[in-house]
């Protein structure tokens, strides 16, 4: 698993690459628990290359989803794979999180 | 091979038997002494044979008694040499002084007399050397080698083989025998000076054994002085016994052997200490690595480096301190005051790197130790530490001289102290391993402990079949399952997924079994349900965690049955009437996502009529998601295609149908989830 991400003014945009398992999801649930995340408006979320997301890569999200949320702050998946969407919608989250199919369109839906 | 003590017996009754024939014939022949010349030759030759037996019994006596000692109890060998044998000197003199008394005072002289002690005396002298020759020959052979073995052989043979001479009466002293007798005599020299023994004395024994050997080469003064200088040649003794190669080659190598040790062992007192402390060295070295074998604790291991250490360095001043949590705490001390150790420390660190051995001989030149005010002017700093770098302690070392740790010693205790680290990491595994054991027996405790959470038998009804499946990944799991009989016709069935897997998702699982059959007493509708275990496991699911189920209320009167889906697999499902297969596509939010009120919004009610025949296959992403080599998942489709397949068989059929097609796809790829697969088919209800 290898997370990066890019920095522009208030939107930080985070890239997965690889399978978010259990050990990897420490890695991300570190990055976002970094008090700088806090700083802006809005996290974007490419999921280009995520090939597999396990129960405990959505825990992470599901637990920083109401911090976020309190804080404002909108959070917004894109570029998500067939398969990987479709463990999010098993399990409820597309009703729950925002995904989207593009950057143009998460960058449209984050400025709304 | 016959019996060594009937060896013993025969020997001691020949040499016995000579010495009496051939003192009896000595003195016969002095009573008769105008013998004809021809007699007189026989019975001469008689003496000589006679001799060579008496001489050979004795040695093989010996060589047979000797070999049965065993053990490198040296002192005990001389000691035995000497009680035993060396104490015929005395007697000899003894015997010698009683003769020279009795004819100053009785009589002019007794040749009968001087034959009888002369004949006794030779007895003991041959025993004497017989012993000190075989006791000789343990100590040579001490830590022998093959060739060293060889050579002895040779010696022994050559040496008996000198008996030859005086049997057939050859004269020795001739121009052909006194060369290969001269070159006997320089192997014995050879042989001589294989005396590894020595070393293996300790200073105390030493000195034991420089006495012995001293009091043993008295005896053999004594002996000597006894044959050469009482006996005139105008004595008339008839035979002179020691005019025997055999006996003077023999005589010549205990006399030679005695001593050699002798010197050596008293030349080689200044060094023995230095031999003994090696030795200490190696013992305690050999201490060190087997107190793993017994058992001890670090503790015990640490306390035999620190006396080893002081011992290895003879250090006068010492402490042992072993890293703990925060800083260090101090287990050994010598000839140390707490506040003297804290001075010295917090010198020693503000001038060293960490982790490195440091040695100052000259702690006189630096002022602040100077200012300390003690007595120690050389200090040596070992810390303990792995090859990986990992620092269990520091030892400290201080002598009252300069330069006192020179390199021999710097690296003997280097020694222990890698060898403690080896030790201690030992122990530390040794411990881990038997912890881990332990883990195991509590997780198969575990592991059966939550089978017996999930139901074996199904209640079985004429309505409908139903066969389950299920697998951990790990010895206990997240998945689980269970039913409740609501009323006579009406069964709730449950299937459930706890996020993560393990030893917390088991925990989970248990306490979603207590849920739902707590609150299914209440026959609650399945929406109603899953709110409310949404409301309980607010209080009890960590922030990342989360539970997916389904929940599935069937009414056999009713010929239908309700369901939710909590972010749970979508059920499979055939309808025999359409001939369909198909998954129902409901929406329904995981409980623990969202953990307020507004979760009822995010769960919906499903009611569905059943017809005899239809098929619902409920499992967990365990089984869709099982991967083969390609890392590619089973997958939905493939689930849905295999019941389309087997939908006519029944419950068992088609539930082993399933798993064995999902166990073809992923071959030999162990699990990473755990699986749960759930059949159930609905039948026509049958009239009892």
């Amino acid at each position: 698993m290898k997370i990066t991400h890019q920095i522009n003014d208030k939107t930080i945009t985070i890239s997965l690459d690889g399978e978010l398992d259990a050990s990897s999801s420490v890695m991300l649930d570190e990055e976002l628990s970094k008090p700088e995340i806090m700083l802006f408006s809005k996290i974007l979320v490419d999921c280009e290359r995520l090939n597999y997301i396990s129960s405990a890569g959505l825990g992470v999200f599901i637990s920083h989803l109401q911090r976020f949320e309190d804080a404002q702050i909108k959070l917004i998946f894109f570029n998500m794979q067939e398969k990987v969407k479709n463990v999010f919608e098993i399990l409820g989250l597309d009703l729950l999180m925002t995904i989207v199919s593009s950057y143009d369109e998460a960058m449209t839906v984050a400025n709304e | 091979m016959p019996n060594p003590v009937n060896f013993k017996k025969t020997f001691l009754f020949i040499a016995v038997l000579s010495w009496f024939l051939l003192l009896g014939n000595i003195l016969l022949n002095h009573s008769q002494s105008q013998l004809s010349a021809s007699l007189a030759g026989v019975s001469d030759y008689l003496n000589y044979i006679l001799k060579a037996a008496f001489v050979i019994a004795i040695f093989m006596l010996q060589r047979i008694s000797v070999n049965s000692i065993k053990g490198l109890d040296f002192i005990g060998y001389l000691w035995k040499l000497f009680t035993r044998a060396g104490i015929t000197a005395y007697i000899c003199i003894v015997l010698y002084l009683g003769y020279e008394v009795y004819t100053n005072y009785y009589t002019d002289t007794n040749l009968y007399l001087l034959e009888v002690i002369y004949t006794i005396n030779f007895a003991f002298f041959i025993y004497f050397i017989a012993k000190a020759f075989y006791i000789w020959r343990r100590l040579i052979l001490f830590q022998k080698t093959k060739a060293l073995d060889f050579e002895w052989r040779w010696f022994e043979i050559l040496l008996y083989s000198t008996i030859l001479l005086s049997i057939f009466r050859l004269d020795y002293t001739s121009i052909i025998f006194i060369p290969l007798l001269a070159l006997l005599a320089l192997y014995v020299l050879f042989l001589s000076s294989h005396l590894k023994w020595v070393a293996y004395l300790t200073s105390g024994k030493r000195w034991r054994s420089i006495f012995l050997l001293l009091a043993i080469l008295l005896s053999q003064g004594i002996f000597i002085w006894y044959f050469t200088e009482t006996i005139p040649e105008t004595s008339g003794i008839q035979l002179n016994y020691l005019d025997d190669p055999f006996i003077l080659l023999a005589g010549m190598f205990v006399v030679t052997y005695t001593g050699i040790s002798f010197l050596v062992a008293f030349f080689s007192l200044p060094t023995s200490s230095v031999f003994e402390q090696k030795r200490d060295d190696l013992l305690n070295f050999q201490r060190l690595t087997q107190l793993i074998q017994q058992g001890e604790d670090e503790q015990q291991v640490y306390k035999t480096l620190f006396d080893s250490a002081i011992k290895a360095s003879n250090t006068d001043a010492a402490w042992l301190e072993i890293l703990i949590d925060e800083g260090s705490e101090v287990i050994e001390v010598l000839n140390l005051e707490e506040s003297n150790i804290v001075q010295i420390r917090n010198l020693v660190q503000s001038f060293i790197i960490t982790n490195v051995d440091y040695i100052n001989g000259n702690l006189d030149n630096n002022i602040h130790f100077k200012a300390l005010q003690l007595p120690y002017k050389s200090i040596y700093v070992v810390p303990l530490k792995s090859p990986q770098l990992r620092t269990y302690g520091v030892l400290y070392l201080l002598k009252d001289i300069e330069q006192g740790y020179d390199r021999e010693t710097v690296n003997v205790i280097r020694t222990f102290a890698s060898q403690t680290i080896l030790t201690i990491e030992n122990l530390r595994l040794a411990s881990e391993a038997l912890q881990n054991e332990r883990y195991k027996e509590e997780l198969k405790i575990a592991s059966s402990v939550q089978d017996s959470l999930i139901p074996k038998t199904f209640p079985r009804d004429t309505w409908f079949e139903i066969s389950c499946f299920s697998q951990a990944a790990k010895e206990v799991g997240g998945d689980f399952y269970d039913f409740l009989q609501l009323s006579e016709s009406r069964i709730a069935i449950i299937i459930g997924d706890v996020s993560g897997k393990g030893i917390s998702a088991a925990f989970h699982m248990a306490q979603m079994k207590g849920i739902f059959h707590g609150l299914m007493q209440d026959d609650l509708e399945p929406v109603k349900f899953m709110v409310k275990a949404n409301q309980a496991l607010t209080h009890c699911l960590e922030r990342t965690s989360f539970i997916t189920s389904a929940l599935y209320i069937i009414d056999y009167k009713m010929r239908g049955f309700f369901f939710a889906r909590a972010g749970h697999c979508h059920t499979l499902y055939y309808n025999s009437m359409t001939e369909e297969t198909f998954y129902f596509n409901t929406d329904g939010l995981g409980l623990g996502i969202i953990r307020d009120q507004s979760y009822g919004k995010r769960i919906h009610n499903m009611h569905y009529d059943y017809n005899p025949g239809d098929v619902m296959v409920i499992y967990t992403d365990g089984i869709v998601e099982a991967r083969n080599i390609k890392q590619e998942e089973y997958g939905e489709d493939r689930l849905r295609e295999m019941l389309a397949q087997t939908y006519h068989l029944n419950a068992d059929d088609i539930k082993y149908a399933i798993i064995n097609d999902v166990n073809d796809f992923s071959q030999d790829m162990p699990i990473h989830d755990d699986q749960t697969l759930i059949v159930i088919k609905f039948l026509n209800v049958q009239q009892n």
